[in-house]
């Protein structure tokens, strides 16, 4: 298994103990953490020893949900050291790699347009990622972000969306279809890349293909909600949940099993 | 509905604009502080003149007012200070959660100005109307809430927000022109209440729009004989409690006149800075009546917060008074 395989592997059964404490959302968490493995340790320019290093690019996790997803990537990555039991369930600000409190739907596009175009502002040669549920672009305002992104051509401004197809009420088609969605986004004046969102390789090689062009740029990233443990892979139930013995037992041997 | 004649001490000066006295102070605060950043959702009038110094420094969020919050709250986060400009009922709703969420919340430094709050937008109908403005904002955790009484008042506290950069505010901006009150409304410090004029047997508190109102009603009164004190109160929040205290003095009588429904506005803060051993207290407020077609002028009148309604008030309360007596 390759160090940044690894590194996944770790994270995820980081969630998956905090699952055996608490009901968190854990299902949005597992289907995120390749992408952001593939962010952390080939895309973004920051400084492992300094998180607030004033220069380093800057990540918005738009689907607050998937938090914990994040937490235990920073804490696999040295960022973040505090028990991540105790850090609150959506982003907030004062922690360590979070860059803005996010959570309610439909506001990271927004604040990473307005972080991007600021940063261009200041002449910062800063890039801004941020991270999309797919459930969540049923909010209107991102496609307002999306039309306002592509009309100030915010090339510094990379969306990737977990595309894992299920919301908390269903699939998304059947809730309400987002299909053809490459297609609203290229209307909307982005351009766009898909890959696999759990093949961390290939997440990393599209986000840099994306970025040699003009204007903003999305990636959709085809994922599996709950990935890594069997019995929630799929399956909306686990949209939020917690483990119970057997569960986390489960969840641990499927995990250590792809060691 | 008849057409009210604008009140007679009004009419030496021509009524100004908000709108218009602003956008050369704010092209000016621009110029001068690099930190600045204009935007407007539908907002431009207030920039004209940021657009024709130097079109970078204003950012047009087209009708999104949504999306217009929140990048204001990234370029916050990014070390700028943006102003924000859009109209009232449009901003204060259909934004709501992005002001508290993403700028109040994290307490960032964004000047929200809504143009047309109350009833400025008049015969434009209720879509238009935003007299929930003052109570949506006052709820806002951190939230500075100001609702200047004519031009030179919000000339006055925009100068004052963007020379001290601590959190978000909101300033009511009205829609059109508004009478123009006696210099001493606007050139204090617009943070604490302003005394326009000196009287023992009641204190008129008014804010915005109805401060006009409140000196029609003190001249009204004059003829009743009795003697009213105006004062203007252009800071909501935080509310300048201790000032409003020593202003109401001895008299026996507040009344208060808001543009505004009563939740988070001047009424209940009044009420509550005296206490239950201050004198008595009357709050004039809007409700959630639908409107008529009507003018600004006389949509005040339809809610009880024009100068005739504030008379009425001080004049039923000594009556009631005196037959108790």
């Amino acid at each position: 298994m390759s160090n940044v395989d690894e590194l996944a592997r770790r994270a995820r059964l980081r969630v998956v103990e905090l699952a055996a404490r608490k009901a968190i959302h854990l299902g949005p968490a597992l289907s995120l953490i390749d992408v952001l493995v593939a962010l952390y340790t080939s895309i973004l320019r920051r400084d492992p020893a300094r998180p607030d290093w004033p220069d380093r690019d800057l990540l918005v996790l738009s689907k607050g949900h998937g938090v914990y997803g994040l937490y235990a990537v920073l804490a696999e990555l040295g960022v973040l050291t505090q028990d991540l039991n105790e850090l609150p369930g959506h982003p907030s600000d004062g922690i360590p790699g979070i860059e803005a409190a996010t959570g309610a739907l439909g506001h990271g596009l927004s604040l990473a347009s307005g972080l991007a175009l600021g940063a261009r502002l200041a002449g910062k040669d800063r890039r801004v990622y941020v991270i999309t549920g797919d459930g969540e672009l049923d909010e209107g305002s991102n496609w307002e972000a999306a039309q306002f992104a592509a009309h100030h051509r915010l090339g510094n401004l990379v969306a990737v969306v977990d595309r894992n197809r299920l919301q908390q009420e269903g699939d998304t088609e059947e809730v309400c279809a987002l299909e053809p969605l490459a297609d609203k986004w290229r209307a909307f004046g982005w351009r766009v890349g898909e890959s696999d969102g759990h093949d961390i390789t290939a997440v990393a090689d599209a986000v840099t293909a994306l970025e040699a062009g003009d204007g903003p740029a999305v990636l959709i990233a085809h994922t599996t909600k709950g990935r890594g443990v069997p019995f929630a892979e799929g399956d909306p139930a686990w949209h939020m949940g917690e483990l119970d013995a057997a569960q986390r037992r489960i969840a641990v041997a499927a995990l250590t099993a792809t060691a | 509905m008849t057409t009210t004649s604008i009140p007679p001490h009004h009419t030496s000066i021509p009524p100004q604009s908000m709108r218009a006295a602003l956008a050369p102070v704010l092209a000016a605060a621009v110029d001068a502080d690099p930190s600045l950043i204009a935007l407007g959702a539908d907002g431009r009038a207030l920039f004209t003149q940021v657009l024709e110094q130097d079109p970078r420094r204003y950012v047009d969020a087209g009708i999104a007012e949504a999306n217009l919050v929140g990048v204001a709250a990234g370029l916050a986060r990014a070390g700028l200070r943006p102003v924000a400009a859009a109209m009232a009922p449009f901003l204060v709703r259909r934004a709501n959660e992005q002001i508290r969420l993403d700028v109040c919340v994290p307490g960032l430094p964004v000047v929200l100005l809504g143009v047309g709050g109350g009833f400025g937008y008049g015969p434009l109908g209720p879509t238009h109307h935003a007299p929930d403005d003052i109570t949506l904002m006052s709820a806002m955790p951190g939230m500075r809430v100001y609702c200047p009484a004519d031009a030179a008042d919000a000339v006055s506290v925009v100068r004052t927000l963007l020379a001290d950069p601590s959190g978000p505010a909101y300033v009511r901006l009205s829609a059109r022109p508004d009478p123009v009150l006696p210099a001493a409304a606007s050139e204090s410090d617009p943070r604490g209440p302003r005394l326009l004029r000196d009287g023992d047997d009641v204190l008129v508190l008014a804010t915005g729009r109805c401060v006009a109102e409140a000196l029609d009603a003190a001249d009204g009164l004059a003829a009743d004989g009795v003697a009213a004190a105006v004062a203007s109160v252009t800071t909501l929040h935080p509310f300048p409690a201790t000032a409003i205290r020593e202003l109401a003095g001895r008299r026996p009588l507040v009344v208060t006149a808001a543009e505004s429904l009563a939740p988070g506005g001047l009424g209940p803060s009044t009420a509550e800075a005296l206490g239950r051993r201050g004198p008595a207290v009357i709050s004039l407020h809007t409700d959630h009546r639908y409107p008529p077609v009507a003018a600004h002028q006389d949509l005040l009148r339809f809610y009880g917060v024009d100068g005739q309604s504030i008379r009425s008030a001080v004049l039923s309360y000594r009556n009631r008074k005196t037959r108790e007596a």
